[in-house]
């Protein structure tokens, strides 16, 4: 029970942080990014080249992470999404060069850092264990305080700090954020980054522990979909409401189903259908959430 | 006159809010009745529960003596009930006579696959749907912009679009979103024109909510009015000038007037 | 009883004139058979994907047709191997059950729309591929192997189709059956778009909330045409499932969906036959660029996301205005959901 309930803490730490970029980028623009996991993908090679392969301290190595990505980011909003949304009225284009930048992401990866898995060095060694009842490594215990860090201060940034003000009056209304002076192209930019700064920073997290392949892409970025539909889309606390559900969900099912075979995220999937039946805006998917 | 539609103790609440708070009313055959009421006095929800597009908290909608309310959307359009919109509310990338042809789907005879195999009774119902839509589009005057795309037109051709969409289904009751919102003096004039004529030609009882006093009482054979979520009055527009209440009402608002 | 112009006649008779006959004469007299192979792939494909263009018809981002193709595949494949049933019989079994699942899926998740449809559409090709991997009917990962190929079909005694496993070259059976298939599909598209059925989609496409008001079941034309759209999805996946004789959870996933959406937008969401169109040029502008080996998938990609700079509004640049987020967001479902706020 107890390793459960930390597995599911572990687990709902980094999956909030994920579905929090997504959210955030969402919210602003209303642009439904496939690249997301592969952003994860890209934050976690990062690390690894930095920390695993040039011996950098971990902590360098993940800020350069979070670095590139804010960059690629902002790049990526000013010269591809920004433009596409300016001229185009379908909000099935910007879905359309998602999914390209996701393909054009798994091909960089490819090519620059290869198919096979990568790992890095343990952080700290050790194994914390509570009379067998509760065990876990102490990197594990660090990378989801380190999460639950960010988590804190992302919020924190975005309820006190003026970016995060004008950011929220961004996603609120669009077009009042912009009479009331906001500078719309700069924050949209500022919150592309962020929003892929946080994908980045969850890979370099991560990278320590669970290590990197090119495969993971995909599906981080489909369980970053389920996340935000349980919390409800363009809402940070549905995010980070969706990230700890998905994240207790997995862990239960791992240690509860694990005889039935891989059938948890089957259950979590039909448990989402019906949820959605009776709510289809999520748990906190309403205006000002 | 007969008793068409009658509403009935109707209210509605959101969270701790009152929108609506028992609200009863009579629409008799063939009149015009309208539904005023300063901002926020709970118009459009009534209008909203009366073409079940939102379901009531307590009370109910009947129509001939069958209750209307709480049902789906389309159900109520079936049974004779049948709203318009404010004018974003349209098929966009269609023509006018496209829109009209669309809208008589409840007229239509043939089942949808039979349309699809193009059995005997679809092809009537296709020859029907086009020369009911052209006589409907030179009843409502529109013959002129009929192969225009619905997003090109002006504000007013969209308000008779959606009126020419709502009668497309031969209804007996046409539910009137705000009519006259943003004209001008001629184009309210033009369109209390064309509601009259309706009723008078296409026998269609109408009821419209709206805040233009003076439209109102140009049009109405009634009015009831609310204020506040309660209704306050109801009469002929004579009664509703005169009324004590409603003009208090109307007074407390300062951005509406009564202008009579 | 199809009401054509001249020039549509003409059209349709080139059209089927160079797919029965110009296109396999010009293979055979180039002896490149391979062709037939791939042609017959962008066949299935254009199948399937025209189920996801009829989607995008009622407003509905679909990326979910790679789970109903899977879904198809292994129904065929089993009823073929476990069941020993004629694969002719268990093709349009394998679409009608793909149709049924969709009828069962669609009713909660039709509700949505926008970008929720789109996730939950991803989400349950995902879905799909792990429930193979899962199931033991379906055998894991191993998958299902060894499927026979069709065999004969025949009525009253007189053969209305050899069997596949005594010809020569059963590719070139599966080329015809397969554009004998497409052909029958995207006659059954334009007819279902130029129907009422068609019509009332588009004026859902437009404004779900003007249709429900003019006494369109909104609700129930969304799933018929769900239905319609996996039917096609089965299909496509059943036949390749027995070209291939083999299925796989990985022979459709979720790169494959999101290329059947890509299908779609490429040829263009204004017309019928956009799908047809899309997929051929996706298909062989991939087999193209096979030549640039490791690079094959960047030059892919950066072809697309210029595409999408150059042309934000499609290969065919149709624009649909009513398919943008605000006519399509209403009280009764994403009104207020389509809002951000935190």
């Amino acid at each position: 029970m107890e390793q459960i309930l930390a597995n599911g803490i572990y687990l709902g730490s980094q999956y909030a942080m994920i579905a929090l970029g997504l959210t955030l980028i969402f919210a602003l623009m209303n642009v439904l990014n496939f690249a997301h996991g592969q952003m994860y993908v890209l934050g976690g090679f990062v690390t690894y080249t930095f920390y695993g392969q040039l011996g950098f301290p971990f902590v360098v190595a993940l800020f350069l992470a979070c670095a590139t990505l804010f960059v690629l980011g902002a790049l990526i909003e000013k010269f591809l999404f920004g433009p596409v949304i300016r001229r185009s009225s379908r909000e099935e284009s910007t879905m359309l060069l998602a999914a390209g930048l996701a393909f054009f992401f798994d091909a960089v990866i490819l090519l620059v850092f290869g198919e096979k898995q990568r790992g890095v060095p343990k952080i700290v060694d050790g194994v914390f264990n509570w009379d067998f009842r509760l065990i876990m490594p102490y990197d594990r215990i660090l990378i989801c305080v380190l999460a639950i860090f960010s988590i804190v201060g992302f919020i924190l940034f975005m309820q006190y700090s003026k970016t995060g003000r004008a950011l929220r009056a961004l996603a609120q209304d669009r077009t009042a954020a912009q009479l009331m002076g906001v500078n719309v192209d700069r924050y949209s930019m500022i919150g592309f980054a962020l929003g892929a700064m946080l994908a980045g920073l969850v890979g370099g997290l991560l990278v320590t522990i669970t290590g990197v392949n090119l495969g993971m892409g995909g599906p981080t970025s489909i369980k970053a979909f389920m996340m935000v539909m349980i919390g409800g889309a363009g809402v940070i606390s549905g995010a980070i409401a969706g990230g700890i559900i998905l994240g207790f969900l997995e862990a239960i099912g791992l240690a509860v189903l694990s005889q039935y075979g891989d059938i948890t995220y089957l259950l979590i999937f039909v448990s989402l259908m019906i949820f959605l039946a009776f709510r289809p805006q999520g748990l906190m998917g309403k205006p000002w959430g | 006159m007969t008793t068409l539609l009658q509403v009935q103790n109707i209210t509605k609440k959101f969270g701790g809010l009152t929108a609506n708070n028992d609200i009863s009313f009579e629409v008799k055959e063939n009149e015009i009745l309208s539904v005023i009421g300063p901002n926020g006095a709970g118009k459009s929800t009534l209008f909203k529960m009366i073409s079940s597009f939102l379901p009531t908290s307590s009370g109910q909608v009947l129509l001939n003596g069958e209750r209307i309310s709480n049902l789906k959307p389309h159900i109520v359009a079936r049974k004779g009930v049948v709203r318009t919109f404010q004018e974003t509310t349209i098929f966009k990338s269609m023509t006018v006579r496209e829109s009209v042809i669309v809208a008589q789907h409840l007229r239509a005879k043939a089942s949808l696959a039979g349309y699809f195999w193009g059995t005997s009774a679809a092809h009537r119902d296709v020859e029907d749907f086009g020369s009911y839509a052209d006589e409907l589009i030179a009843f409502l005057g529109m013959s002129a912009i009929a192969d225009e795309q619905a997003s090109n037109l002006p504000q007013g051709n969209l308000r008779a679009l959606g009126i020419a969409i709502g009668l497309a289904t031969d209804p007996k009751v046409l539910l009137l979103d705000e009519p006259f919102a943003g004209m001008n003096h001629d184009e309210t004039m033009t369109m209390v024109d064309l509601v009259r004529k309706v009723r008078d030609e296409r026998g269609v009882t109408v009821l419209l909510v709206e805040h233009d006093m003076p439209a109102v009482m140009k049009i109405s054979d009634r009015i009831v009015v609310l204020n506040f979520g309660e209704m306050i009055a109801e009469g002929t527009p004579r009664e509703i000038q005169n009324d004590k209440k409603v003009i208090e009402a109307y007074l407390g608002s300062a951005d509406d007037e009564i202008g009579i | 009883m199809l009401k054509l112009s001249k020039t549509q006649w003409i059209g349709l008779a080139v059209f089927l004139g160079a797919v029965f006959v110009a296109v396999p004469m010009t293979i055979a007299a180039f002896g490149r058979t391979d062709l037939f192979f791939t042609l017959t792939s962008v066949g299935l494909l254009a199948i399937a994907s025209a189920g996801v263009w009829l989607t995008f018809y009622i407003g509905r981002i679909n990326i979910g047709q790679g789970a109903f193709a899977l879904l198809g595949a292994y129904v065929s494949a089993i009823l073929v191997t476990k069941a020993g049933m004629s694969f002719w019989l268990s093709l349009p079994i394998a679409g009608l059950f793909a149709a049924f699942v969709a009828v069962l899926i669609g009713l909660p998740i039709l509700r949505l729309r926008g970008v929720y449809f789109a996730m939950i559409t991803l989400v349950l090709t995902q879905v799909f591929t792990l429930t193979a991997l899962a199931l033991p009917i379906t055998n894991g990962a191993k998958g299902i192997t060894s499927i026979p190929l069709p065999g004969e079909l025949s009525l009253f005694g007189i053969t209305l189709i050899p069997d596949f496993a005594t010809l020569g070259n059963p590719r070139v059976a599966f080329y015809y059956t397969t554009a004998a298939l497409m052909v029958l599909t995207f006659a059954a598209m334009y007819r279902l778009v130029n129907s009422r059925l068609g019509h009332l989609c588009r004026s859902m496409q437009q404004n779900e909330e003007l249709a429900s008001s003019i006494g369109v079941n909104i609700s129930y034309i969304r799933i018929i045409v769900f239905a319609i759209s996996s039917f096609f999805g089965g299909i496509g996946g059943a036949m390749f499932g027995s070209i291939a004789q083999s299925v796989y959870p990985s022979s459709f996933q979720v790169a494959d969906s999101v290329n059947f959406m890509l299908n779609c937008f490429l040829g263009g969401l204004g017309y019928v036959f956009g799908p047809m169109l899309g997929t051929l040029v996706l298909y062989f502008g991939w087999d193209l660029l096979f030549e640039f080996g490791k690079y094959q998938l960047l030059i892919y990609s950066s072809l697309l996301i210029i595409l999408m700079l150059v042309l934000p509004n499609g290969l065919l640049s149709m624009k649909i205005p009513g398919l943008s987020p605000k006519a399509r967001s209403g009280p009764e479902v994403a009104g207020k959901k389509e809002e951000p706020g935190q």
